[in-house]
């Protein structure tokens, strides 16, 4: 039914776009639009690779993989088209996926789709196997009840915990088909559920599995109807998100976040870097702006100030030689907040925004030390700053300071540390 | 007498040269100011969020401030001046320019609640949007590498409403930012880009 109704869908979609008037439209050029669109995350080649993929979490989708989270077919199948086209018009809630519906026009959207099955030798051979679909159950206590019995009985508590926040007991441990460390998802902030906070979509999660996830289809373990209770039982865990608190809520609210986040301070400092942005300043690129993840937070990205010289990123990792693994963490702080390094000699304000950070409150400057201390060790050798030429400082600083001419402040490709592994 | 006041007008003329020489090279004086008076713009930015009213809106906007802060949102989108961001005046109200190999020049945009010039008409969601995946509300893409969007991408949806939150209680500064060029200017062959941000480049490229 459901693999007829989509199939239809796009029969429908297919006859609206290939006529518009009853004239016939030029075809539009899929390829040309995901490289345009797509590739700067996903990558040219589709392996989601693309330039920005080393910062986004999670990660845009390996295309070439044919492994699709958010289906509506049997698991380790094959995602419909309507499936495809849904990801891409909704976009991925609280991802850097976009919803593109207000920007490309369905006819765009369907070239996209055709092309992004060519990454996949699976399109040519496979059709989906869509999921036959028993009608959504209604709201009432009993199949609340009965819901929460599924998520007791189906173990959910083991990752996504107890209360549903995503830190069950082996939460930690988890990893992707290619090898990443993966969350579980918070439960109690649906507007964060990547393919969508309605009962069918909670639903879908479950029937389906989140292929290319450790997150399984339950079909096996339950039957078409718990699996709809647990969906309506998921759907109220949510809490109230912070635009709707009012007055002291507020307050209090912040006030138990920033209590729970002294239970993971390694996870908390994770995400103080991402605030701060460090990883942008503190990994090097290459020449097309794709980063060098094997030195993430390794340092080594060249900046020249003038006149004042060149500046190398400094490696963040916690080696011991190279990196912060011999600095205690005062000397860290004193550098982040101040500007003064181990030796006692001081950084200019910039590009390092050290005024900035010296803002930070304790309790995230501890943890973003213990986040740094966590990266594991990567050799990569940064040379001190080099100061220019006394001529050109004088110069540079004659023209900066008494003709008023703005110097620059270049950025280079490349990896200007020693080593690398 | 006379070839004693030449030495001496030497001397004087030597010794002012290598005066000056000298202050150059020791100006600005980072290393004698405190680092505490150096961050302390940073901290004193930004609107008088007291005068909120409702204190849950307050709690948000301070959320927001302290993200923006150790964000460092200000030190490209506050209107450079000769002495580094105008944090005071024209704070958020952009004017430092990038200029990025394959990519063009770009503007720091006015992040102020300006109707005509800032982001008075854009919506919530479009302001969430760019800290997401850098997409404008007219589809154009803002690049990553000038705009570092990707590394703020991994905000929670409740610290983006705080941002926005916040953005909308800054002062609405009327100063419009020219739209991104696809020309590329570049001093140093085998850099990749180049910032500045000594002057106000809005006004530079409006005249």
């Amino acid at each position: 039914m459901v693999q007829r109704l989509s199939s239809s869908l796009f029969l429908l979609l297919l006859a609206f776009t290939s006529t518009v008037h009853g004239q016939a439209v030029l075809p539009v050029d899929g390829a040309k639009l995901y490289d345009e669109k797509c590739a700067s995350c996903h990558g040219k080649s589709g392996r989601g690779d693309g330039k920005y993929a080393g910062f986004l979490s999670p990660r845009p989708r390996d295309f070439t993989s044919g492994r699709y989270k958010f289906r509506s077919t049997e698991t380790g199948s094959l995602p419909t088209d309507a499936d495809l086209v849904t990801s891409i018009t909704a976009g991925l809630h609280s991802t850097s996926m976009p919803a593109w519906k207000p920007f490309l026009s369905q006819e765009q959207v369907l070239a996209v789709v055709v092309h992004i099955k060519t990454f996949s030798p699976r399109f040519a051979s496979e059709q989906p196997r869509s999921i036959a679909m028993a009608p959504e159950p209604a709201q009432t206590p009993q199949n609340i009840e009965k819901g929460r019995a599924a998520y007791e009985k189906l173990k959910c508590a083991a990752c996504h915990g107890v209360d549903g926040r995503g830190t069950g007991a082996i939460a930690q441990a988890l990893k992707d088909d290619w090898g990443r460390p993966t969350r579980a998802t918070n439960l109690t902030e649906p507007w964060s559920f990547r393919g969508g906070r309605t009962v069918r979509d909670i639903y879908l999660r479950f029937r389906t599995g989140m292929n290319g996830t450790p997150m399984p289809s339950f079909i096996e373990a339950s039957t078409e109807q718990e699996l709809w209770q647990l969906a309506v039982f998921v759907s109220t865990m949510g809490r109230r998100p912070l635009w709707e608190m009012k007055g002291d809520e507020v307050a209090n609210f912040y006030k138990a976040q920033q209590q729970e986040s002294s239970s993971d301070i390694v996870e908390h400092g994770e995400y103080i870097a991402s605030v701060a942005g460090c990883a942008f300043c503190h990994s090097p690129f290459r020449d097309d702006d794709t980063m060098i993840e094997e030195l993430k937070f390794a340092g080594g990205q060249r900046f020249r100030v003038n006149p004042f010289g060149d500046f190398i990123s400094y490696n963040l990792t916690s080696d011991k030689e190279t990196g912060l693994g011999g600095w205690t963490d005062d000397q860290i702080k004193t550098f982040v907040t101040k500007g003064v390094r181990r030796d006692g000699t001081r950084m200019i304000p910039y590009p390092m925004p050290w005024p900035n950070f010296a803002h930070m409150k304790p309790a995230d400057l501890d943890a973003l030390v213990a986040f740094l201390r966590s990266l594991p060790p990567v050799s990569n050798r940064i040379p001190p700053p080099a100061r220019p030429n006394i001529v050109s400082y004088l110069v540079g600083k004659f023209r900066m300071l008494i003709l008023q001419q703005d110097p620059p402040l270049n950025t280079y490709a490349g990896n200007a540390g020693e080593g690398g592994r | 007498m006379k070839k004693f006041l030449k030495w001496l007008g030497i001397a004087v003329a030597v010794a002012a040269v290598a005066g000056f020489l000298a202050f150059l090279y020791f100006i600005p004086p980072f290393d004698s100011i405190p680092p505490e008076e150096i961050s302390r713009g940073a901290g004193e930015a930004g609107p008088d969020l007291a005068a909120i009213a409702d204190p849950g809106e307050r709690a948000i906007a301070e959320r927001g401030r302290y993200l923006v802060t150790i964000g460092s949102c200000a030190d490209c989108h506050a209107t450079p001046g000769p002495q580094g961001p105008q944090l005071k005046e024209m704070y958020l109200a952009g004017g430092m320019k990038v200029s990025r190999r394959g990519v063009g020049t770009h503007i720091s945009m006015n992040l102020t609640p300006d109707a005509e010039t800032g982001l008075g008409k854009w919506s919530d969601d479009d302001i969430k949007r760019v800290l997401r995946n850098g997409l404008a509300p007219d589809g154009r893409a803002i690049p990553g590498h000038v705009m570092p969007w990707p590394a703020f991408s991994n905000w929670t949806e409740e610290d983006r409403h705080a941002v926005v939150t916040y953005l909308r209680h800054t002062r609405p500064i009327a100063h419009r930012i020219p739209t991104p060029t696809p020309d590329v200017v570049v001093s140093d062959p085998t850099a990749q880009d180049e910032g500045l941000g000594g002057k106000d480049y809005a006004a530079a490229d409006a005249r």
